[in-house]
């Protein structure tokens, strides 16, 4: 197959580490060679923080620290991410047992990745989500604009340097 | 099960419009000769799926222009979770698709407890199969109740709410609250089930069969019903697939596929049901589509109630689930378990993992991140309206703007689910 | 001179849970002259306000979870026909009640407050739910925080989602005070900051 930088398998998954700027190609491999037809999801991730500090955003000065860890380390220090970002394909195959594929891109704050759009029409909506609240630009999307949010929203909620929001309440713990 | 006489394609090629796959836009030539009125179907309006907005392009009564404009009811659900431990977070999926409450816990709840390795207890599978059945029911009552009443068969809505009630009802007797039951906890469920349960439910799956005969002698051979459904809404199975449908409306349009059969969790490889599937992807198929799995559920809710195992409602790791409460006063380790568990939460190993049920949309997934502590580090869902409504522009091909409204009803979208 | 409460006045419906409670704030906020004044109703007034709480027609303004509970209301086990309230307005310039249920986003804000600014006076508005109340367990970037801040409130319903008979409580007060004089909330209170 190709573009596979790297093969995962893990809690029953597989999950295979594709090298961006070959994405299309493996995704079209996968559709037509190995019939994977349907894209069930694309999450994106920032692992900004990742192994530094228990999960919870990091934390401005506008924000709140629901959770101040204290003493809760982790048990054991997660390995370290390659970069900042990760787009997960979520592929399947319609047939006997439900086959399922993790597609793994790994990218940098700013670095775009090519849609896949024109191998599953259904990419559509989920790379304008992946715009809209972490920042990740389709490159070559035929409409991307913000999807979720006001389209003169500043930012993007999901990084884990946005600030959660809202107001402070009073005897919510944090005190 | 009735099956539709196979039909070999529904249209020829494919309906997705280019370049933008959810937008259908308006052909240049009536750009320039025709009178093309533009109509925002706005956030708030009669038609009671929620806060959608439609912004329609009519020549006439025509449709030749479609872009739906959602997020209005975007919550910051994903963002909201990763402040809470894994505990507290489980109150939250369910209020993502607030009419199948159950399956959004499920799925939560099977995705932290596939990357921690706990195995639940038989009783708890089971009525975890009944619980998201019964919620599926209730969901399809839902969906009738408000479809039927947008396209003008106002009373069915009463007819389907007073299920529903009753549905209300076993929930508020097991879970405790009618909607938003947060019952399920990673390891089983949060409390053994009531004594009064189990002969009030099988009242309500003597009463649910005849309730669904009356629905369907009131719609389903009714002419007004078969002119406004029949033929509408056209999605045929290579662009359905593409397109990323799953759930009824895959089923309508010829593909046999449904997660509870191909890839069976919790209870579903060990009960007995029919997975209806047509052929024509129109309208009226996804309706004859509803109607058969509500009677399907109620065949699995039957079996349920006979075959639910006794013993434990949940795992008995005590690392992850709290010690009966008995136990506080005599055993000082289940004293420190549960203070860790209640203040800090526990910690599920690291990991990622993506989790899919066949909730009464299509496919919910949950795709979770764990860092090893005690808060997830990402969370996100998959959610089955969302891709349902990029649909939409492949389905409004040549149709009326009374169309329309039985489209997107079809369609059976909810709201909190696309936007989250 | 000490505040009179709603009950001295006549109105049923508010519980009193305990011996003793002093004037609540919507008391204190009118104040013990002008209530007194609002409160004196000639016939004609009483015949208005009686027509005004007995066919109260809602909008369809149903945002989330707690809008199938409000569609339950309609439904024949807590029939909300019995006062006159079936008929839900799909248009805001024939609608008297806003009942908002559900959580607000920023995006829903605007065309919320277009709504409630389309809709004629007399008008009151329920907060239904805990979202709409205060920005219930969603204290986030995403959502208002307490749907008073954009349109003045004059019932809060508690609840995630309230139940039927919560709901119904909540608008069995506002009719009853609405049938008592009380003006509605635009004319004593404006929004919260």
């Amino acid at each position: 197959m190709p573009g596979v930088v790297e093969t995962v398998v893990a809690h029953g998954e597989t999950t295979l580490v594709v090298d961006p700027a070959r994405l299309v190609e493996a995704c079209i491999y996968l559709r037509d060679e190995l019939d994977f037809r349907f894209l069930s999801d694309i999450s994106a991730t920032d692992y900004l923080g990742w192994g530094k500090q228990t999960a919870g955003y990091i934390g401005t000065a506008g924000g709140r620290d629901i959770n101040s860890p204290g003493s809760w380390g982790l048990q054991k220090k997660p390995e370290a991410k390659r970069k900042r970002f990760a787009m997960n394909y979520h592929v399947l195959k319609i047939g006997e047992g439900a086959e399922r594929l993790r597609v793994q891109v790994w990218l940098d704050d700013g670095e775009p990745v090519p849609t896949v759009v024109p191998v599953w029409p259904t990419a559509d909506w989920h790379e304008r989500e992946a715009w809209d609240l972490m920042g990740i630009r389709a490159a070559g999307h035929p409409n991307l604009r913000r999807i979720l949010l006001d389209d003169d929203w500043e930012g993007h909620p999901l990084r884990k340097d946005y600030p959660i929001g809202g107001e402070p309440v009073r005897f919510s713990g944090e005190e | 099960m009735a099956i539709a006489p196979e039909r070999a394609r529904i249209y020829e090629g494919s309906r997705i419009p280019r370049p933008i796959p959810s937008v259908l836009l308006v052909p240049p030539e009536l750009q320039e000769t025709g009178d093309v009125l533009q109509v925002n179907f706005g956030p708030n309006h009669p038609s009671t799926h929620g806060v959608l907005r439609l912004i329609v392009d009519l020549n006439g009564e025509d449709v030749v222009g479609l872009a739906a404009v959602v997020g209005y009811l975007h919550t910051g659900f994903e963002k909201n979770m990763e402040q809470k431990t894994w505990w507290k977070a489980i109150t939250y999926p369910e209020r993502i698709d607030y009419v199948s409450f159950q399956n959004n816990e499920l799925v939560f709840v099977l995705a932290i407890e596939r990357l921690l390795g706990l195995e639940t207890p038989p009783k708890a599978t089971w009525m975890r199969t009944l619980l998201c059945e019964l919620n599926r029911i209730h969901s399809h009552l839902v969906w009738l109740g408000t479809s039927a009443l947008e396209l003008g068969a106002i009373s069915l809505f009463w007819y389907a709410f007073r299920e529903r009630d009753l549905i209300l009802d076993l929930f508020e007797m097991v879970c405790g609250t009618r909607m938003h039951t947060r019952y399920f906890q990673a390891g089983g469920l949060a409390e053994d089930i009531p004594r009064g349960f189990f002969p009030e439910c099988r009242k309500f799956t003597d009463w649910m069969p005849k309730a669904i005969d009356e629905y369907e002698t009131l719609l389903t051979n009714q002419k007004i019903w078969l002119e406004r459904t029949e033929g509408i809404g056209l999605l045929s199975a290579d662009d359905a697939i593409a397109l990323g449908q799953s759930g009824p409306v895959l089923r309508a349009s010829g593909v046999d596929w449904d997660l509870r059969k191909a890839a069976p969790y919790l209870a579903y490889g060990e009960v007995d049901f029919d997975v209806p599937v047509y052929f024509n992807g129109d309208v009226y198929d996804r309706y004859r589509v509803h109607m058969d799995e509500m009677r399907q559920s109620v065949r699995i809710v039957e079996q349920c109630l006979e075959g639910m195992p006794p013993g434990p409602w949940i795992a008995d790791d005590r690392k992850v689930v709290l010690p009966p409460r008995e136990e506080l006063h005599t055993s000082m380790e289940s004293l420190i378990h549960h203070f860790k568990i209640v203040t800090e939460g526990y910690r599920v190993p690291e990991g990622e993992i993506y989790v899919c049920v066949e909730s009464p949309r299509g496919e919910l997934g949950c795709y979770v991140v764990s860092d090893g502590g005690p808060k997830p580090w990402r969370v996100k869902f998959r959610a089955p309206s969302y891709v349902a409504l990029e649909a939409t522009a492949t389905c409004m091909t040549d149709a009326l703007i009374a169309d329309m409204i039985a489209i997107v009803g079809s369609l059976d979208s909810v709201m909190g689910e696309v936007d989250r | 001179m000490a505040v009179k409460r709603l009950a001295d006045y006549g109105l049923q419906s508010e519980r009193v849970m305990w011996v003793g409670k002093g004037p609540g704030v919507f008391e204190r906020e009118v104040g013990a002259e002008e209530l007194e004044d609002r409160l004196g109703l000639t016939t004609l007034e009483k015949a208005v306000l009686w027509a005004q709480s007995r066919s109260m027609w809602p909008d369809t303004f149903g945002l989330a979870c707690c809008a199938i509970e409000m569609m339950s209301i309609v439904s024949s086990r807590y029939d909300i026909a019995r006062f006159g309230m079936e008929a839900f307005r799909s248009s805001p310039r024939q609608a008297d009640l806003l009942i908002v249920s559900g959580r607000v986003s920023h995006k829903m804000a605007a065309p919320l407050r277009q709504i409630y600014d389309q809709m004629l006076e007399p008008k009151w508005v329920i907060a239904m739910g805990a979202c709409a109340s205060s920005g219930g367990m969603f204290n986030n970037y995403a959502i208002l925080q307490g749907v008073d801040k954009i349109v003045a409130v004059d019932i809060h319903v508690p609840g995630c989602p309230p139940r039927p008979e919560a709901l119904m409580e909540g608008i069995i007060r506002l009719h009853e005070k609405v049938a008592a004089g009380v003006p509605p909330a635009y004319e004593i209170r404006g929004v919260a900051s």
